[in-house]
């Protein structure tokens, strides 16, 4: 009698801890899920600036740069590329970006030839404006993979692994530079 | 990696809960001594506590900000600053924007303030804003927006309003008692054992130790938030460098804030009050001596990450850790990047020389303060208050006659 | 600002990215210590700081108040064979050129270390003065 409480008790202990713990785990990944969530949007709406500003930038720099027509299409072009992949998953989406930052960086570097367009306000706003944004999608992405790394370790290690893996949290991913060239800003010298 | 470091302020909490303690023992004994009455001094703590809290909390940071003259700032008003700030909000992960507000002062300084993450604001001094080029500009936010992540912010004001109220029961204690308040207090009481001579005297060395003691913890607490921010900035930026030489030029810089006090000081990034004193030693200063955090963050060759700067500060203080071994346990390399300023790409608006930003910045405030712009052919530009009277003037440089 | 001498409101003159406040009444010009420190960057102007470290100087002129923080100001000698009589705030607020006082000042700077001296800065502050005496 006596034992049979105390092992009912003990039992109902047991299921207690472990819907509690289960709660606890599952709110930890769904908070983590969000966080990487809330990270991404951060990252898309940079990305949203940056192709918004290309235009007037673009518009900017024409007159100008009566000789660089490639280096201006070269820009058009890789926006309108990263129009068509905008409903593309993380990673289709990331080296079509990659690559409008790469022609961006090349088209502020040759500008740095061209001192009458150095010397224009319009540029000089719009240059600080798109360089920060580029940097801007650069520390939001350092955050969103951290994110993501911190919600895969959850999602990979036990014991949270299996409340993962039963309420359906699949692994987040990587925002990774697949353009290399990009990772480094280009180094041009004029002399 | 993010969320343990600002969950993981174990010790700091201690030391706060060992201030606290500190106050109430004080009210306690000072109770006894004055009042006959331990219950009543620990009353009269709890309410000196409270009212200082409330004060604190609800003009905190206007107290803070309005101290130091600064004006708030849109984006508008200079885009760099803002675009700064706003990248350093991204690498934190904050998920609101902070306020930022402008000092008109020629020395280099920056403070950041806000009881949560929702509402904080960061403060920088015109002088710093001179001084520093983008990146280095970047490593000083990153410092300031890691002391809101961390809370830091609400974790210092608890403590300086605890140090605050320690300080004031001391002192009016002490006053008390040299206008001869517990002398005849004592000798009306009744017999007056060697017991309650004892608990005088206890009361009394609290009265002076408990200042002391507090002021250290306060210190202590203080300065090991200063090398987490760093290690916080360092991570943020991915570029140690540039708070190391933003450091630098602080360092050198001849002119003292004008506008800080005691109860400010904590919050800036070096200690305000540097020249004050003779050279800070290690335990009676807020912040770690300069050069040590500048050798510090230059040490940290293999990586951005908490680990790195870890280690680097190991390499100075022989073996002892100063971030929480949470902070650690995350073993995914950060690699560092390379200076932005100077690079091709980020030449032209990136590195504008230190006169041009003084101008930049001075016309802003001119801006501000509703001053005429008026541009001389000879490439002379006034710029009229709005409380000069004359309708005409005369550019001092050409001689043209110019209306307002 | 108000000046310190005649405490007429005062205009804020800039020119090649040197800024100072220049009293449209009487001429005399205010440094503000973040300028000081600007020009004291760009060129070699020791003589203003060996300036602002010698002992207090004895005159009848008369005492000014700085423009910022209200405080008497200090007279300050500056160069060796016809002194100038600078005030100087006590603060560390800025300093202050009696009408003609700079243009005395530069005129005797060449003689000395003209080569250190960037020409730009000394013909603007020159050139600065030169409606006041003609």
């Amino acid at each position: 009698m006596d034992i049979g409480i105390v092992i009912i008790v003990i039992v109902i202990a047991v299921v207690l801890i472990l819907i509690f713990a289960f709660v606890g785990i599952y709110n930890g990944l769904v908070k983590l899920r969000n966080q990487v969530k809330n990270a991404w949007a951060q990252i898309d709406v940079q990305l949203k600036r940056r192709f918004d500003l290309i235009p007037n930038l673009v518009e900017t720099v024409k007159g100008y740069m009566k000789h660089e027509r490639d280096t201006l299409e070269a820009v058009t072009r890789a926006r309108t590329s990263v129009q068509t992949v905008a409903n593309a998953g993380v990673g289709e989406r990331s080296k079509a970006e990659g690559e409008l930052g790469m022609a961006l960086g090349r088209l502020f570097a040759v500008a740095e030839q061209y001192p009458d367009l150095k010397a224009n306000q319009n540029f000089l706003a719009l240059q600080e404006e798109l360089t920060s944004t580029e940097n801007k999608i650069s520390f939001a992405r350092q955050y969103y993979n951290d994110s993501v790394l911190t919600y895969n370790n959850k999602t990979q290690m036990f014991p949270s692994n299996i409340i993962a893996m039963m309420t359906g949290f699949k692994a987040g991913e990587f925002f990774e530079v697949t353009v290399p060239a990009e990772k480094e800003a280009p180094k041009v010298s004029f002399s | 990696m993010w969320e343990q470091i600002s969950s993981n302020r174990t010790r700091s909490i201690v030391l706060v809960i060992i201030m606290g303690l500190l106050l109430l023992l004080l009210g306690y004994f000072l109770g006894i001594a004055f009042f006959d009455s331990g219950i009543l001094g620990l009353i009269l703590a709890i309410v000196v506590w409270i009212i200082m809290n409330l004060i604190a909390y609800f003009q905190g940071d206007n107290i803070l900000l309005g101290m130091a003259k600064a004006r708030k700032i849109e984006k508008e008003d200079y885009p760099r600053l803002y675009n700064i700030v706003e990248e350093m909000k991204l690498a934190s992960g904050l998920e609101h924007m902070p306020t930022i507000y402008i000092i008109d002062d020629p020395a280099s300084n920056a403070f950041a303030t806000g009881r949560d993450p929702k509402q904080a604001s960061v403060a920088v001094t015109t002088g710093l804003l001179q001084v520093l080029n983008r990146d280095e500009l970047q490593g000083v936010i990153g410092h300031e927006l890691s002391h809101v992540k961390n809370r830091d912010v609400l974790l210092m004001a608890m403590c300086s309003i605890l140090l605050g109220t320690i300080v004031i029961i001391a002192y009016y204690a002490s006053r008390f008692l040299i206008f001869g308040g517990v002398g005849n207090r004592r000798r009306s009481s009744s017999g007056g054992g060697s017991a309650q001579l004892i608990i005088l005297i206890i009361g009394l060395v609290f009265m002076i130790l408990a200042p002391i003691a507090a002021q250290f913890i306060y210190f202590a607490i203080s300065r090991k938030r200063e090398y987490l921010a760093d290690a916080s900035s360092a991570l943020y930026t991915r570029y140690p460098e540039g708070l190391a030489s933003a450091l630098e030029k602080i360092a050198s810089s001849t002119n003292q804030l004008k506008s800080a006090n005691n109860a400010t000081a904590p919050m800036y990034i070096i200690n305000p009050f540097r020249k004050q004193g003779l050279r800070a030693s290690d335990l009676t200063s807020t912040h770690p001596p300069i050069s040590e955090r500048i050798r510090i963050l230059r040490s940290m060759a293999g990586g951005a990450s908490y680990k790195d700067y870890n280690q680097a500060y190991q390499q100075i203080h022989k073996g002892s850790n100063v971030m929480p071994p949470s902070a650690l346990g995350l073993t995914e390399p950060v690699p560092l990047r390379s200076a932005q300023t100077g690079t091709a790409q980020a030449g032209g608006a990136y590195e504008s020389g230190r006169r041009e930003r003084a101008r930049e910045i001075n016309d802003l405030l001119w801006k501000k303060d509703n001053y005429i712009m008026l541009d001389c052919s000879c490439g002379t530009r006034l710029k009229i208050p709005p409380e000069f009277k004359n309708a005409i003037v005369r550019c001092p440089h050409c001689g043209k006659v110019h209306q307002v | 600002m108000k000046c310190p001498a005649c405490h007429h409101s005062m205009i804020v003159i800039e020119y090649d990215k040197i800024e100072l406040d220049y009293c449209t009444e009487c001429s005399g010009i205010w440094f503000d210590a973040g300028e000081i420190e600007l020009l004291l960057d760009t060129t070699n102007l020791d003589v203003i700081n060996q300036s602002l470290q010698s002992p207090e100087a004895r005159t009848a002129e008369k005492e000014r108040r700085c423009p910022t923080c209200g405080k008497k100001m200090e007279k300050r000698k500056l160069g060796e064979s016809s002194p100038v009589l600078l005030d100087v705030c006590p603060n560390g607020g800025g300093l202050w050129f009696d009408s003609g006082e700079i243009n005395q000042f530069v005129q005797q700077l060449p003689e000395k270390d003209s080569g250190a001296i960037s020409n730009r800065i000394l013909s603007f502050i020159q050139n600065v003065v030169k409606p006041a005496n003609q």
